[in-house]
């Protein structure tokens, strides 16, 4: 089922590096209208497994990665609308493709724990998968912030110094996304640490809330990863941390990101693998 | 109706004689009005810029219109004409078409894809339909061009990348800082060089302008001249610490700004990017200031660098453009083709016209008896028979691919239903024997 939006979204990659290359902006719509269709797919995809398992499908890695691509995909439409620039899909469509290939080759089954059956559990995810969608996007704009960066202070305007918008703007952009990733990150961590101890109180014997600890490596990773984005928002606006290195710091916690959601929640942890 | 293209260019002629050839700097309504007079210019319009005078001329005698363009130039220039025609070209039809269209789209331009060209066209069209010198012919072709031109400039690099120093400068900071509006800009020494690029900034729409120029007398000139503040020299350093754009020009033989005084004053974690563009030569920013984490620094060089990397940009952009340029002269030319179909089709309509209206004619005896709904009812679908017997040939004229096809479907259409003048309309009688007995059933 997730096989149809990522070949639309597959396709809207293509069509926006031609865009992004060519720069027509017949091409550019085109585009839009791809990942629009794609996005739309993946939304009545979604709304099936929902009605399927009665929860928002989360529980389960891949599923959550397809969930997570299409949170990714609606935020980034809404910044391209908002914006009307388009030069960022070149930049975002690699993530959305390579994460939604993974719901395609291990579609995996939902757990249907009864545990799960909580609004908490719905805000938890949903709040973190959000996060990290504004993450995403944060860490594009921080790496095209560094490609510009580099063209004008090494004096050579290229390729992307013509393409894509200003540093002011991308720096922005980028500040913005964090800031809505951090707290959407927060709440995330703050409503999963409540949502365990009542979860506790009514199942104790669930091996995975037994799990449920700074130990196990997923609630370790999700801890540092809001530590780094803290970092980021404090020396931002505490010590005016812009440009290049808050890039950096978004880059980084990304890869924070990527890999409590794609390793670790795959082979590592033992706390969020509801089964 | 021909198109028709006389003129001088960049090209073709030298500056002086461009100059003396200039309709610009007169009453250029004036001469548009004066050519119009002349029977071979049915429709007309004059561009005139500093590397151009063209005329453009829809004439239904487009040798005559050579001879009497040529004439006119030398009567309102007072130059013998053998003084330029060495130095004139012209263009007919397509090839008339596919200059303005290169014009345009810059392509023609001294610089290719300077973007002040395509405003100048407007304006020279402008000129002439306020003077009621243009038609059907030039009106189209115009406006079509304005088509080109933007097209090129949304779809290709052609006009991309700026092409003077200041230019690049300004484009530098937009690309750095965004919009420029409330950017703080320092500006050191008041000489030309700091005036011009100064200017480029306050027309950009930077914010505060601080001049600060060891001769007083100067810096209070540009700072008129640019509704900006002087600063006195001594504040230099406090005028770098909140400026976010410096423009440095002075004569002087040593460095004014050191990466000293830039660490002292701008800090370590400046939130903001500092651009400072060093226009001296000696320079006036040592170059080590360029290698702080915020700071971007542009010398003469560098600017001219990224000028040349423009123009070859815009130089391999060259071929896109064209491409655009011919494929809007074969809509163009399928227009053309469109509009010369006209008069077949309004000829066809008229003959089957007449034929529906003699044939009910002919019946009003037989039709008296019918209520006046159900004769109204006759008419109407009589008419609707031959909209619709006429809709698909029509269609088919209007879109034939090129010019001796359309010939050859015209010529036929005239044959076969007679429609040149002066042939005699089939009468009532002859198309008699064509009605079927249902119709007698029918009255």
């Amino acid at each position: 089922m997730n096989l149809l939006p990522l070949v639309l979204y597959a396709a809207a990659g293509v069509v926006y590096a031609i865009h992004f290359a060519r720069r027509e902006p017949a091409v550019g719509r085109a585009a839009t209208t791809l990942l629009l269709l794609a996005a739309l797919a993946h939304t009545f995809v979604i709304g099936m497994q929902t009605m399927e398992v009665r929860h928002v499908p989360f529980a389960n890695p891949s599923r959550a990665v397809s969930s997570f691509v299409w949170l990714l995909a609606l935020s980034y439409l809404y910044l391209e609308l908002t914006t009307d620039e388009r030069a960022m899909g070149v930049f975002i469509m690699p993530i959305v493709v390579g994460l939604q290939a993974l719901p395609v080759i291990y579609p995996g089954v939902e757990n249907q724990d009864p545990v799960l059956d909580s609004p908490w559990f719905w805000a938890h995810v949903s709040s973190l998968l959000f996060a990290y969608a504004s993450f995403a996007l944060a860490a594009m704009l921080g790496l095209t912030y560094m490609l510009q960066f580099k063209e004008i202070k090494k004096k050579h305007l290229g390729y992307f110094y013509t393409r894509l918008p200003s540093l002011h703007v991308l720096d922005a952009m980028n500040s913005r996304a964090v800031v809505v990733g951090w707290l959407f990150l927060t709440i995330g961590v703050v409503v999963g640490v409540v949502w365990t101890a009542q979860a506790r109180a009514l199942a104790p014997d669930n091996i995975n809330l037994q799990a449920m600890s700074l130990e196990d490596p997923k609630v370790f990773i999700a801890i540092v990863t809001w530590a780094v984005y803290s970092f980021a928002v404090f020396t931002r606006t505490a010590l005016g941390w812009t440009g290049r290195r808050a890039a950096w710091l978004s880059a980084l916690g990304f890869v924070m990101v990527l890999l409590n959601f794609l390793p670790v929640s795959y082979f590592v942890t033992t706390s969020h693998t509801f089964q | 109706m021909h198109l028709f293209l006389l003129g001088v260019s960049h090209r073709t002629a030298p500056v002086d004689l461009r100059e003396r050839l200039d309709f610009s700097s007169r009453d250029l309504g004036a001469a548009v009005e004066s050519l119009a007079t002349r029977p071979s210019a049915a429709e007309s319009v004059v561009l005139s810029t500093c590397n151009r005078s063209e005329i453009y001329v829809a004439s239904s005698d487009p040798v005559r219109a050579r001879e009497e363009l040529t004439a006119f130039l030398s009567e309102y220039h007072d130059l013998p004409a053998s003084s330029f025609t060495p130095h004139l070209f012209s263009h007919d039809n397509e090839a008339a078409v596919r200059h303005l269209f290169r014009v345009a789209a810059g392509l023609d331009s001294l610089i290719v894809g300077e973007p002040q060209i395509l405003g100048q066209v407007k304006d020279a069209f402008q000129t002439a339909a306020d003077r009621r010198c243009t038609g059907p012919v030039l009106s189209k072709l115009f406006h079509w061009s304005f088509v080109v031109g933007k097209r090129v400039r949304t779809e290709t690099g052609l006009g991309e990348g700026a092409v003077s120093i200041g230019f690049a400068a300004v484009a530098l900071a937009r690309k750095i800082f965004g919009q420029l509006e409330g950017r703080r800009v320092l500006v050191i020494g008041a000489g030309e060089i700091s005036t011009l690029t100064a200017q480029h900034l306050r027309t950009s729409g930077a914010g505060e302008i601080l001049i600060a120029s060891r001769t007083t007398a100067q810096a209070e000139t540009l700072a008129t001249t640019v509704s900006g503040r002087t600063l006195p020299w001594d504040d230099l350093m406090h005028g770098l610490s909140t400026a976010d754009i410096v423009v440095t020009a002075t004569g002087s033989q040593r460095p004014i700004v050191t990466r000293a005084q830039v660490e002292a004053v701008i800090g370590r974690h400046r939130p903001d990017p500092l651009f400072i563009i060093d226009m001296a030569v000696p320079r006036d920013v040592e170059g080590s200031v360029g290698d702080m984490e915020q700071v971007f620094l542009y010398n003469v060089d560098d600017l001219q660098t990224v000028v040349q990397e423009n123009l070859s940009r815009r130089r391999s952009e060259v071929e896109r453009a064209e491409a655009i340029v011919s494929e809007e002269m074969a809509k163009f030319a399928a227009w053309q083709r469109s509009r010369s179909a006209v008069p077949t089709v309004v000829a066809l309509r008229e003959r089957f016209d007449r034929i529906r209206r003699s044939e009910l004619q002919r019946l009003d005896a037989k039709l008296a008896g019918l209520s006046p709904e159900a004769r109204a009812r006759v008419e109407e679908v009589t008419r609707l028979i031959v909209e619709k017997l006429l809709l698909e040939p029509t269609e088919q004229l209007k879109g034939l691919p090129d010019e001796e096809t359309q010939v050859a479907y015209t010529e036929a259409i005239n044959r076969l239903f007679r429609l040149r003048e002066g042939e005699p309309v089939p009468g009532p009688g002859e198309t008699a024997t064509e009605v079927t007995p249902a119709d007698r059933r029918g009255t």
